[in-house]
């Protein structure tokens, strides 16, 4: 009956492409959708998986950076400093702003760099300075490019006009990009010298990130101690959770319109095969091997258009970052999973009209020419 | 029997196995009746019929007189209303709704007047996945299933779809996809009122000769005059009723066949009963006879048997 199901679906190669085709694209939405979300996601961290810190100390409470302020008093570094394990400690300032490169205005995250910073600066630059000293700004490669500026422009942040000296790579994402700037200038801006936002905390060679979180967050008061995987789950958590309801709703669009591709195939092709459903019933088939064949159909064209749906996803993923934008889809096994138990619901649901119609057929009528 | 159907060169050779699964058919005071109240319709009334193994049963009878209502009963589509359907010791007409699949599968083989095969499946595909319902492993049912077709002439057209083939060579994949599971008994409404006579008349023959060499019933519906003559038996059906059985007598004078419950005209005459499709014939006739010269008529006359 397998055998059948197939006949059946290849027979007709319009109404093969059309449901193929349709259910692709609905899987398409999906999987494109969570790929763009998974891609944002990765690069959303990038500052902090190449920060090079092992602990990420923040104000108490704070977890993430993303759209959040921490604030430390600049006494709690030594603090820190002195905690067993601990190698180096370097304090950075932080706050989401905008970079003006010639009137366009780039959302970023300030990142204000003591000298000699030993962690927390850019993790690849392509042109100029490592550290900013003061009057000076590291800004995006991709960033200054769009803007049409280069080393020794002036870039307007927090107000104030810098002198770009470096331009970094893998430093931007779909929405934002980093900007660095000198610790100084950051504090007389913002005119606090005396706090910094975060602690980058190196600990020493073969030790425990995680015991020496645990220990800084018991022997120094009023911080929040996390290592780098954990501080980098919060933020993407934050991304998550802003994500959530648009996934959702595309999730669910992309489903119905599956759902509908496929129903209207497989109902009108078994429509159309009403009589021939009515010549097997009358030689002995039973109906559990009719349901069979309707199911297959089904189950058949849609893993067609989940391979369909997939291939068209990992296309767009090896394109879209050729086109220059900074937009990354990153296919996750669990949105795999996902959009396999969805394609999976679509087959079984749309079988269930066909399948009443089939049940309804009386045997006899094959006698009567249809 | 065989010795009355000459084979010759044209005949189509058909599978030479003997059936293992023959039986008696027996059908005892079956009615059918549709509907209910004021649009009740009674198809078939009382009837009783016995079909043994080997013979083969031809029913005729006018349009709506319950022909394909009866042939359902018989194939275990339709339960009857009243009566019983015996098939050696199974009655089918009492057996659960989810029995009838695997009767039908096993004990039938059912031959349509449009052949109803599937349009997506290759011939050899639709005679094998009835084999295949019934349990055949999927090589072992192509096998028996080219086998079979093999037999019937159609070795060449084994891979072709329904629609490139021609009416007749549809209508044998549709005897091989009757036979494959071996059935008992096999059922045909009108094999062959879409196909040319000549091709009619191949179908019929080979229907035959599968009832005598395989010992299998053939039960075929039939409008068609011209395929009495290989039935064992004919039966006429009439508002749902078998009435007297037609007897077909041939007109002397014009050669025209008439029934004779229904003939125009007859004469008796030295103890031998004549039937005429007009009255004018018989007038010619009796001319004839009588010696009554009816001017140069009669020298036309003449020459005839
Ligand atoms: N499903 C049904 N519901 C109601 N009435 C029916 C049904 N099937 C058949 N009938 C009626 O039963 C009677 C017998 O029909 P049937 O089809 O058995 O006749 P038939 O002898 O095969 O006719 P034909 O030679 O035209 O094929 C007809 O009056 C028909 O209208
Ligand atoms: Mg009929």
């Amino acid at each position: 009956m397998i055998l059948v199901a197939f006949r059946n679906l290849f027979q007709n190669k319009i109404r093969l492409v059309i449901s193929v085709g349709g259910v692709a694209l609905a899987l398409l939405l999906i999987l494109a959708l969570d790929a763009v979300f998974s891609g944002v996601e990765q690069q959303v961290t990038a500052y902090i998986d190449y920060s090079g810190a092992d602990v990420f100390v923040s104000q108490e409470g704070v977890r993430n950076m993303h759209m959040a302020s921490s604030a430390l008093s600049a006494s709690v570094a030594s603090k820190v400093k002195a905690v067993s394990g601990v190698a180096s400690v370097t304090p950075i300032l932080y706050v989401t702003n905008v970079v003006v490169a010639d009137e366009e205005r780039n959302l970023a995250y300030i990142i204000g760099l003591p000298p000699n910073a030993a962690m927390g600066g850019p993790w690849r630059v392509v042109a100029g300075e490592r550290i900013p000293s003061d009057g000076e700004a590291i800004i995006d490669a991709g960033v200054a490019e769009k803007s049409g500026i280069g080393l020794g422009d002036e870039v307007k942040i927090l107000g104030e006009e810098f002198t770009v000296a470096g331009l970094s790579d893998g430093t931007a994402t779909l929405i934002n990009s980093v900007a660095f700037i000198s610790k100084r200038d950051f504090a007389k801006l913002r005119g606090d010298p005396g706090t910094v936002s975060y602690l980058l905390v190196k600990v020493e060679p073969g030790g425990s990130p995680e015991r020496v979180a645990a220990r800084i967050e018991a022997q120094v008061s009023e911080v929040t101690a996390q290592t780098r995987p954990a501080f980098a789950a919060q933020e993407r958590r934050v991304i998550k959770d802003m994500s959530t309801d648009v996934i959702a709703i595309m999730n669910l669009t992309g489903f119905l319109i599956g759902m509908a591709v496929m129903a209207l195939t497989v109902y009108t092709a078994t429509l159309s095969r009403r009589a021939e459903y009515g010549v097997l019933k009358a030689l002995g088939a039973r109906n559990g091997h009719l349901y069979r064949t309707v199911l297959a159909q089904a189950l058949i064209s849609v893993a067609l258009g989940f391979g369909l749906g997939l291939a068209f996803t990992l296309l767009l993923a090896a394109i879209v970052p050729q086109l220059g934008t900074n937009l990354s889809l990153l296919i996750s096994g669990a949105s795999l999973v996902k959009v396999s138990l969805v394609s999976l619901v679509i087959a079984a649901f749309s079988a269930i009209l066909p399948i009443r119609q089939i049940a309804g057929l009386d045997p006899a009528m094959v006698f009567r020419g249809k | 029997m065989e010795s009355q159907i000459p084979r010759s060169k044209s005949q189509l050779p058909i599978p030479d196995y003997q059936s293992s699964n023959s039986a008696t058919l027996k059908v005892d005071r079956v009615t059918k009746r549709y509907g209910s109240g004021a649009t009740e319709v009674t198809a078939v009334q009382e009837v009783s019929l016995t079909v043994a193994a080997g013979e083969i049963v031809l029913i005729r009878g006018p349009s709506g007189s319950g022909k394909t209502t009866l042939l359902s009963m018989l194939g275990a589509l339709l339960k009857p209303t009243e009566g019983t359907i015996r098939l050696d010791g199974t009655t089918l007409s009492e057996l659960a709704e989810n029995r009838l699949p695997d009767i039908r599968l096993r004990q039938f083989g059912f031959i349509f007047q449009d052949f109803n095969l599937l349009s997506a499946l290759t011939a050899l595909e639709n005679v094998a996945l009835v084999a295949a319902l019934a349990g055949a492993k999927g090589k072992e049912a192509r096998k028996r299933a080219a086998g079979l077709m093999t037999d019937l002439g159609l070795k060449e057209r084994l891979n072709f779809l329904p629609e490139k083939l021609s009416g007749g060579e549809k209508q044998r994949v549709a005897i091989a996809r009757a036979l494959v599971n071996d059935p008992a008994i096999i059922l045909a409404d009108e094999p062959t009122a879409n196909l040319d006579s000549k091709i009619g008349h191949e179908i019929m023959r080979l229907l035959r000769r599968i009832a005598k060499e395989q010992n299998r019933s053939v039960v075929i519906v039939s409008h068609d005059q011209r395929i009495k003559d290989i039935a064992d038996r004919v039966l006429w059906l009439e508002d749902g009723q078998f009435k007297e059985m037609v007897t077909m007598a041939t007109d002397p004078v014009c050669g025209m066949a008439v029934e004779r419950e229904k003939a125009a005209a007859q004469l008796e005459l030295d103890g031998v009963t004549y039937y005429f499709c007009s009255r004018g014939c018989r007038a010619e006739f009796e001319a004839e006879r009588r010696g009554q010269v009816v001017g140069d008529r009669l020298t036309l006359q003449v020459g005839r048997p």
